[in-house]
């Protein structure tokens, strides 16, 4: 509960201001700004609802949608204890459907914000019911074949073509040597062919181990072979892409950014903040998890973690013990990195480095995190400077923005070795 | 007018030794034997193709391995429950206070890691000493206590609670004394504990005793005034300063805020309405004060009475009985000059004098009340209460333990078997006392005598608060959980007399809540979380009234002669002694500190040792030379010290700082030096720091010293400019030698810079060279801690040091010729300029160009970049840097057990700056001119959607400087304040005449030497 309200805390400054402006603008029960309301919707709500699926609390969309007391709804949102309390019935009614677990009062949130989600999770419900599962596109990038694995392929056909070759050379010294018996006519040999059979095929490898050109051809594809393996094993030393570590819980993103599009930041609330992103601490987890799948032995870990007894919902600290998640993304401690530099300032999508994260039930790593691969997209990538009065004071380029030019972050100096190694 | 005067870091140099030179030839200390392999048969012989193979075998071989690795497993172990206020990668930042002056103490995940001053903090105003920089480090020192003690053994605070408590009911039934030892403590809520232990106890007494007293000043001030005060200095409003013996800019009660007021009155502001203070010093040893003085007399201790005797004289026109002229007509001249200048001065003047001499005093007092100075730069109104120490106090308690009164004494911050003059005798005496409780964070001198050891916390872990100038209270609050078993002794003592209030939070609380915070109008919760990030309440100062001296002096010259004769060394074998505090290290309290081990002493410019200071002209007289062991023995005391020879040393004197020789301080600090403390005497009913000592060579081999002095030569090259302020007045641009044909050239196209052009301005006359900008950077940037030993062999890491030339001053007259500077009689007359070196991020920098891996390149906002994993080590870059600021690391100091007991173990790796990489064996480093401030500054800026403000991004060398000497900025910026600083007539770049385009400009130093007749 103690959480909750934190963050609340954090988004009550964005609300008073959003609720000073509803307030102005709006009568009581004037039509919400939907987008304002997703806003809301995102930082207050996703944690217990979703629009189209019941999660801890029920599905907002149908709800929300079926309600037409706008009032009601407002004052069961903003303090749905107050409703209980004075017996209505109504809330009773939901109240006991969900085993009388208490939803959370949001008395800061002002009748303008209400109008807003509500206005919002009609909208949204509208447009999903309108729009029924049109195959969820996810958008992601199809997962580039990395280049080792071209290598790999390559070498694989260049050994199989070597093969081939030899096979066919074989065959034809095999058939050039038949000519060449017949042509000089040498009955002996024709006897002793027969015999050849029956010495079985040792001799006809000695007969290849003769042949010069042939050993040398061989020779030579090993080596091509085993040094484009070195240097593709050498090249790629300490590059992990790829690395799918078990973690000590079976945590799934897939579910929960991508079933349940729970937002990025709800978890890692660095991102946009802070060089780390930072792996969430475990009252987060608990925001929900003191409600949904108790019963899991996935989420007991996190209880016994936190020493909290499911049965007595009592944390006894004594018992805690920090979970050892397994780090996927390893930057040398030389690289500077900082996440809300990218995320924030850029405009950066998560999914542009992490990959198609939504998808995976366990993480890996999806770029190469080389300092190539960093390059090359500091060369092709604009800067993100529309609106951010930063850029005024760097004339020349504050006049290519304003032009609609593109300025790569590379000719900001962003490729200069001390912006990341210091 | 460009200067051709000679400068020179140490005598040595001055006489260019044969060591000195062979040194010089080389950048590092051990040359590579290129050259033998070259030119033997290193190249011809079959091993070397044969190791060549081998190594090429053993490379392939470590590469393959390499590749066969598996990923290393990292792990990741998040906050169980995260604190609201932390947000992993951001600092936070919590006021707190040290030493009674309010700070910023910067933490990163929870971890203090380095200490800021608090821009409204009345003594520093953002400026900070060295010590309060590496005072962070403390809190990790693997040395301190991790648990209680108790007769020599571990044991756990309950036990420990109730054996104390008994053993006190006991003395308590029996009417015996308590005694309560601490150095001078003036937190409210402290003296508030304290006073409710004695309620509880009728029999205590709360004793304060400093090491380094000023008991002196307090009681000339009861005898003259009837005020028992240490006095508020303003050197901000004295035009004249006159000091005898007083080091008020690197250790005298309050230096940091001295340096402040010092520099506000010389720096650039002052010198732009062409005003510059004047500053007359006589003292015996050169201290950091006098090196900064415009006219320096070297006197010596049994003449320094006499000679402020004379300038009584001088300015009252009367004669005190006894009173003879200065033997030294030179001095006696600049007594009568200082005179003449004060009277015309009168209001704006200021005499003080480091003596802890009553009498002596006593006389000062009468001066600065003939000057007018009462009132104006001296605030008798609003004392200052950093010191209150009691030296017969103290004495009487050390009879009343020998007389077998006591039966029971509590150390709090004090250390007496270390520092008390007596020490032997105290040390016997203490036996008899039967309950002996340190609260000494460390098991030093004393806490190892004792039967109860409480370690008290580290201040960054404790709650408090102080009030070290009257009507100034700042708040001390935690910033990290205890890091070991430690309480805090307020916290002791509160549990051991039963208070009431349980814990000493709710103590300070209370003490605030009931007073402190309606100072500044505040109340209640707000109040007090409004004090938690403000960190301190003010009262309004009270008018400074004046004071008029009538008391007679006869009496008070007769004491001082008889003093001085006393002390007056006088035959074969005898010199007079002179012991002192030095800047770094202080009384010895900090001295298991290797940040300030580290630092340079800023004259001698000695690492990690005390010395004998002597004048190289009595050296000569006596046959001694640098190095030499001689035994000195004074109150029947005696240690074998090492020789420096130190120009501007009184001849005939010997100077030895305190604060060294600890035997328990920890692991850093023990064996360090020699202890000079029971050198000093009690007479006249305060600690005395002279004396006359014998003196005798041993035959011990000579020791060699870890002096930073000469290890980074220009090779005679000019890098200083200085003039004097009649010079300045007549034509300002004389001083540089400006416009006088310099041709530049290009070889390079110009850089383009789009945005930024970081640059640095440094004014030399702001500069004292007190170090602290050099604790500020080590901190910062994870900058190692080498060693004596290897700052012998010249290989210390510091970005940015201090480098201070001695030039000759010889009647006015610059020295310009070898031939001239050939009298050492010169030596004593030295003047002392003070240069901070950092790497100048030259736009022609030598050092790009000769990287053969393209491991320091340039960047579009004109830094020079460092870039350590590209390095390989060649140290081409160290060579061709005509400044001599590059660093190698010769090991992988921070995994290296060799390393271990400076900053690289366990506990002490926790203070490491996390946005700055430790550097690895084999790699070469500089400063980065704080480039990870700067992206910081920068990702705020675009974070918050506005230009970057100029001012906002400080390196953390000018963020530390109290007399605001460095200035950085953007020079792209024509309004920023380094566009301005630089704009100065007498800024000048080093070495400009290389053309490397440096991006740091000095303006250049000037003396007020006007009307210089000494």
């Amino acid at each position: 509960m103690r959480n909750i309200s934190l963050i609340l805390k954090q988004f009550s400054r964005t609300v008073l201001l959003v609720a000073g402006f509803a307030a102005m603008g709006f009568t009581a029960h004037a039509q919400g700004d939907a987008a304002k309301g997703e806003a809301l919707f995102k930082a207050n709500c996703t944690a217990c609802h979703k629009i189209d699926v019941r999660m801890t609390g029920p599905a907002l969309g149908p709800a929300i949608s079926s309600e037409t007391d706008d009032k009601w709804l407002t004052h069961w949102i903003q303090n749905n204890q107050a409703l209980i309390a004075a017996k209505d019935p109504k809330a009773l009614k939901i109240y006991n459907e969900y085993n009388q677990a208490g939803m959370n009062v949001f008395t800061n949130l002002s009748d303008g914000d209400v109008a807003n989600i509500i206005a919002y999770v009609r909208d949204d419900w509208k447009k999903m019911q309108t729009a029924p599962a049109a195959g969820g596109a996810t958008g992601a990038a199809a997962a580039e074949s990395g280049p080792s694995d071209m290598l790999i392929f390559g070498l694989i056909g260049v050994i199989v073509i070597a093969l081939i070759v030899i096979l066919v050379l074989n065959r034809v010294v095999g058939t050039l040597e038949k000519l060449l018996l017949k042509k000089q006519n040498l009955p002996e040999e024709e006897v002793e062919e027969e015999e050849v059979v029956k010495v079985d095929r040792l001799a006809t490898l000695k007969k290849i181990a003769k042949n010069k050109k042939l050993v040398f051809f061989i020779i030579l594809c090993g080596t091509i072979a085993m040094g484009s393996w070195a240097w593709v094993t050498m090249w790629n030393t300490n590059v992990h892409q790829g690395y799918q570590p078990e973690q000590p819980i079976k945590y799934s993103h897939e579910l929960h950014a991508g079933v349940m599009k729970i937002n990025c930041q709800y978890c890692h609330s660095g991102a946009y903040k802070s060089k780390n992103a930072s792996i969430p601490s475990l009252n987060v987890c608990m925001n929900c998890h003191k409600v949904v799948k108790t019963e899991s032995p996935e989420i007991h870990k996190i209880y016994d973690a936190l020493g909290y007894d499911p049965a007595t919902q009592k944390y006894d600290s004594t018992k805690a013990k920090p979970i050892q998640w397994v780090r996927i993304h390893n930057l040398p401690d030389f690289a500077y990195f900082n996440h809300s530099q990218h995320t924030k300032v850029g405009g950066i999508e998560c999914q542009r480095c992490h990959g198609p994260i939504q998808t995976m039930k366990q993480v890996y790593q999806y770029s190469p995190l080389t300092m190539k691969w960093c390059i090359q997209c500091h060369k092709r990538t604009g800067v993100n400077g529309k609106g951010n009065a930063y850029y005024e004071n760097m004339v020349s380029i504050h006049d290519r923005i304003k032009k609609g030019e593109k300025v790569t972050e590379a000719e900001m100096g962003g490729t200069e070795c001390a912006k990341c190694h210091y | 007018m460009e200067s051709n005067k000679k400068y020179w870091k140490g005598i040595e140099e001055l006489n260019r030794t044969p060591e000195f030179v062979e040194k010089n030839k080389h950048e590092f200390a051990e040359p590579i034997p290129i050259e033998e392999i070259l030119s033997g048969d290193g190249l011809k012989s079959k091993t070397p193709r044969r190791d060549f193979l081998k190594a090429l075998g053993f490379g392939v071989g470590a590469v393959s391995l390499a590749a066969c690795q598996k990923v290393p497993v990292h792990k990741s172990i998040p906050y169980l429950i995260k604190p609201e206020e932390v947000t992993p990668g951001i600092a936070n930042f919590y006021v707190s206070s040290y030493e009674g002056s309010a700070i910023l103490v910067k933490t990163r995940e929870g971890r203090p890691i380095k200490i800021e001053g608090n821009p409204n903090d009345v003594f520093g105003k953002g400026g900070t000493s060295a010590g309060v920089q590496a005072s962070v480090l403390d809190l990790y020192d693997s040395s301190r206590l991790k648990n209680p003690m108790q007769d020599g053994g571990d044991t756990g605070w309950s036990q420990l609670d109730s054996f104390v408590k008994g053993q006190l009911a006991g003395i308590k039934a029996s009417g015996k004394k308590i005694r309560l030892v601490s150095s001078t403590v003036n937190s409210p809520s402290t003296l508030g504990v304290i006073a409710d232990f004695i309620a509880q106890y009728p029999t205590a007494k709360h004793i304060d005793y400093d090491a380094v007293s000023y008991t002196g000043i307090i009681q000339a001030n009861q005898n003259s005034f009837g005020k028992a005060v240490l006095p508020h200095y303003n050197f901000d409003k004295a035009d004249i300063i006159v000091s005898f013996g007083a080091d008020f800019l690197g250790s005298w009660i309050s230096h940091t805020e001295f340096s402040r007021q010092y520099a506000s009155n010389r720096a650039a502001k002052a010198l732009e309405e062409k005003k510059m203070s004047r500053h007359i010093q006589f003292e015996s040893g050169m201290s950091l004060t006098g090196s900064n003085a415009d006219v320096r007399m070297p006197i010596k201790p049994s003449e320094e009475g006499l000679a402020i005797i004379s300038l009584y004289n001088a300015l009252s026109g009367t004669t005190l009985p006894g009173s003879k002229k200065v033997s030294d007509a030179n001095t006696d001249k600049a007594i009568t000059l200082a005179a003449k200048e004060l009277l015309a001065a009168k209001g704006r003047a200021l005499v003080v004098a480091g003596s802890n001499d009553v009498a002596t005093q006593v006389l000062v007092n009468a001066i600065n009340a003939l000057l007018g100075s009462y009132g104006t730069t001296i605030d008798l109104d609003n004392p200052s209460l950093q010191y209150a120490g009691n030296d017969a106090e103290f004495v009487e308690f050390v009879n009343e333990v020998k007389r077998g009164e006591v039966d029971a004494v509590f150390f709090l911050n004090a250390n007496p078997v270390y520092d008390f003059y007596n020490a032997k005798d105290f040390t016997e005496a203490l036996k008899k006392v039967k309950l002996k409780v340190s609260f000494a964070p460390y098991a030093d001198e004393t806490a190892s005598l004792c039967n109860v050891v409480a370690p008290n916390s580290h201040y960054l872990e404790s709650w408090g608060d102080e009030n070290a100038v009257t009507g100034y209270y700042t708040i001390v609050q935690p910033t990290i959980n205890p890091v070991y078993n430690t309480r805090q002794a307020e916290q002791s003592l509160l549990t051991w007399s039963d208070n009431p209030v349980k814990e000493y939070y709710t103590y300070v609380r209370n003490t605030w809540d009931k007073g402190l915070l309606s100072i500044a109008g505040l109340s209640g919760q707000h109040g007090w979380e409004t004090l938690l990030q403000t960190g301190f309440v003010k009262a309004p100062a009270k008018a400074a009234g004046l004071y008029s001296f009538n008391r007679d002096l006869n009496a008070v010259a007769q004491t001082i002669l008889t003093h001085s004769s006393q002390i007056a060394a006088s035959g074969d074998g005898k010199l007079e002694l002179q012991i002192f505090e030095s800047p770094n290290i202080g009384d010895g309290k900090k001295a298991n500190n290797p940040w300030l081990q580290e630092l340079p002493d800023p004259v001698s410019k000695v690492t990690w040792d005390n010395f004998a200071a002597m004048a190289v002209k009595t050296a000569e007289k006596l046959g001694i030379e640098e190095g030499d062991y001689i035994t000195i023995t004074a109150n029947g005391y005696s240690i074998d010290l090492p020789v420096l020879l130190q120009p501007g040393q009184a001849q005939g004197t010997i100077s030895v700082a305190v604060g060294y020789g600890r035997t328990n301080a920890g692991k850093v600090g023990d064996g360090v030096g020699q202890n000079a403390f029971p050198f000093s005497t009690f007479r006249n009913g305060t600690f005395q720091t002279t004396a006359a000592a014998e003196f005798k060579k041993t035959g011990a081999l000579k020791y060699v010293f870890a002096q930073t002095q000469t290890h980074h030569s220009y090779e005679g090259r000019s890098v200083i400019h200085e003039g004097t302020l009649a010079e300045y007045k007549k034509a300002p641009a004389s001083i540089v030698g400006k416009g006088e044909g310099k041709e530049t050239y290009d070889l390079w196209d110009e850089y383009e810079r789009p945005a930024y052009n970081w640059v640095m301005a440094i004014d030399l006359n702001a500069c004292t060279g007190c170090g602290s900008c050099v604790v500020a950077c080590t901190a910062e940037n994870n900058v190692p801690v080498v060693g004596r030993e290897e700052v012998r062999n010249r290989r210390e890491m510091h970005w940015l040091r201090i480098d201070r030339y001695y030039s000759f001053n010889d009647n006015g007259k610059t020295v310009t010729k070898e031939k001239e500077i050939n009298k050492l009689d010169d030596l004593d007359h030295v003047s002392v300029t003070y240069q901070p070196m950092l790497c100048q991020h030259c736009d022609h920098a030598p050092c790009e160009t000769v990287c053969p891996v393209l491991a320091t390149t340039h960047s579009s906002e004109g830094l020079n970049q460092m870039t350590y994993n590209r390095c390989v080590g060649t140290r081409y870059c160290a060579n061709n840097c005509p400044y001599k600021v590059r660093r190698f690391n010769w090991f992988n100091y921070w995994n290296d057990s060799r390393f271990e007991n400076y900053v690289q173990n366990e506990y002490t790796e926790l203070v490491l700056n996390p946005d700055v990489t430790t550097r690895f064996r084999g790699v070469m480093e500089k400063c980065s001119m704080c480039v990870q401030r700067i992206q910081a500054g920068k990702l705020k800026s675009k974070l918050e959607k506005r230009p970057l403000r100029d001012g906002e991004i400080k390196m953390a060398c000018q963020q530390s400087c109290p007399t605001n000497a460095i200035v950085f900025g953007n020079l792209n910026d024509p309004n920023s304040e380094v566009s301005k600083a630089l704009k100065s007539e007498r800024t000048y770049y080093v070495l400009e005449e290389l053309n490397v385009k440096p991006g740091i400009g000095y303006q250049a130093k000037i003396r007020n030497t006007t009307e210089l007749g000494a």
